[in-house]
């Protein structure tokens, strides 16, 4: 039987990318990063503050994101949104994910 | 809070803060601290201590030079692996090179008026000056390239199949083997031979030996001729035997023991036989170039073995010392040299 060790860093692989792609689906309603996380966590994406706010600023630069502060609330928030650019990446990537989901199904002999 | 000592929460933004480019710092700070109280808050919520809560947070955090290379989408490793193999490739091949040639002029410019072990010495330093002197430039080029991505695209070069190793030479090997054979063999009988060979003849008719007798005394002939023998038989191992570091590095320590007994013999003044000396009546400056020719040829053939064992290391096989070869190979890998 293989050890926990092993399972978690394959795992760790094959997630690599996935929290991408849950960005951009959660983020077609605009967001702020803490209750991204949140809900990222609730959704199955466990993934670090430290590796989320950052990746959200480069998806910004990318141009996958757009941003506006709110500043209605006490507490000013950055609030990220899918762009155009955005929704038609996650589009393809998801297409991709089907794919990948029906070539294992048929390697499995489903 | 209305103590003087900034909080936690200060010194974590701060710490990151000080990392980041000044452009980017108000619009981070504010996310940041954002992010940092909507966290502390779930937990306050959730019935935590808040200093508990925000210790558990920033905790989680990490460190904040890590989030602040995240933010500005710095590196996290000196040189990446996309440069490791040129790195490497040109540090070998530079060290093989440049490391070599220095220790050889230094130890040369010292043999003409120094003794043995100041040579050693001089040889000694300029290898470990240079050394490290070729290593951390050109670690320190390559770190700047990691960090300038649009020349970093143009060192990276594809693979082909070009750049395989050449397949080993064996038949030229072989023929070298041969060669080097007969000449131990000549040499050794030279040697074994001398005292009784009747160049020179005492007054009751007896040969008088060209070498010392101390050598014969001491055993140390016998040493030099053992070390001699054992690295040739390593030539023929390296024939029938796949490249490996210990056999590569017992070789080239063997070649360099047999080197520095012959050094020692020679700097020391107990090469030549005295009667012999005194019976010849050569020239005085025979017997002062002696040592110093002898110097030059030792570090010389000792230059070639370690040129030989890096370049076995490069290329992970058997490699003839070659500086043609060595040279044009590590222009090649000079980043923008075709």
């Amino acid at each position: 039987m293989y050890d926990e060790e092993l399972y978690g860093m394959h795992l760790q692989e094959l997630r690599r990318g996935t929290v991408v792609l849950a960005c951009l689906i959660i983020l077609k309603e605009p967001n702020y990063g803490y209750a991204l996380l949140d809900q990222l966590e609730r959704s199955g994406f466990a993934v670090d503050a430290n590796t989320l706010y950052p990746l959200l600023r480069r998806l910004e630069k990318q141009g996958l994101l757009a941003s506006d502060w709110n500043t209605d609330e006490a507490r000013p928030r950055k609030f990220y949104r899918t762009s155009d650019d955005g929704h038609a990446l996650a589009d393809a990537l998801t297409a991709d994910w089907t794919d990948l989901n029906t070539a294992f199904r048929s390697l499995r002999g489903e | 809070m209305t103590a003087p000592t900034p909080s936690l929460t200060e010194r974590y933004v701060e710490a990151t803060l000080r990392r980041l480019p000044e452009r980017q710092r108000a619009d981070i700070e504010r996310e940041l601290r954002a992010s940092i109280d909507d966290a502390v808050e779930a937990r306050v919520e959730a019935g935590e201590d808040p200093a508990e809560a925000e210790r558990a947070v920033l905790t989680g955090l990490g460190d904040p030079a890590r989030l602040a290379a995240g933010y500005a989408d710095r590196p996290l490793h000196l040189i990446g692996p996309d440069l490791f193999l040129p790195y490497t490739r040109l540090l070998t091949a530079l060290i093989a090179i440049v490391v070599p040639i220095v220790a050889t002029i230094a130890g040369i410019a010292r043999a003409v008026d120094g003794d043995v072990g100041q040579v050693i010495g001089d040889i000694i330093t300029a290898a470990i000056t240079t050394g490290v002197n070729v290593a951390f430039w050109t670690t320190l080029l390559f770190a700047i390239l990691e960090r300038l991505p649009s020349v970093r695209a143009s060192v990276i070069r594809d693979w082909t199949l070009d750049q395989l190793p050449e397949p080993p030479k064996r038949r030229r090997r072989h023929a070298d083997l041969i060669a080097e054979t007969v000449m131990m063999v000549l040499f050794a009988a030279f040697v074994l031979l001398t005292p009784v060979l009747r160049f020179k003849t005492d007054a009751s008719g007896g040969p008088i030996g060209v070498l010392s007798p101390w050598l014969w005394d001491t055993g140390v002939v016998y040493l030099f001729l053992v070390l001699a023998l054992v690295g040739l038989s390593f030539n023929y191992v390296k024939l029938h035997v796949r490249w490996s570091a210990p056999l590569a590095v017992a070789g080239a320590v063997v070649n360099l023991a047999a080197s520095g007994v012959l050094l020692w013999v020679a700097r020391t003044d107990r090469l030549i036989n005295p009667a012999f000396r005194a019976a010849v009546d050569w020239p005085a400056e025979v017997w002062e170039w002696l040592p110093v020719g002898v110097t030059i040829g030792v570090a010389i053939s000792a230059v070639m073995v370690v040129v030989e064992l890096v370049r076995g290391f490069i290329t992970r096989s058997w490699e003839r010392a070659d500086f043609g070869e060595t040279i044009r190979e590590a222009t090649q890998r000079i980043p923008g040299v075709k």
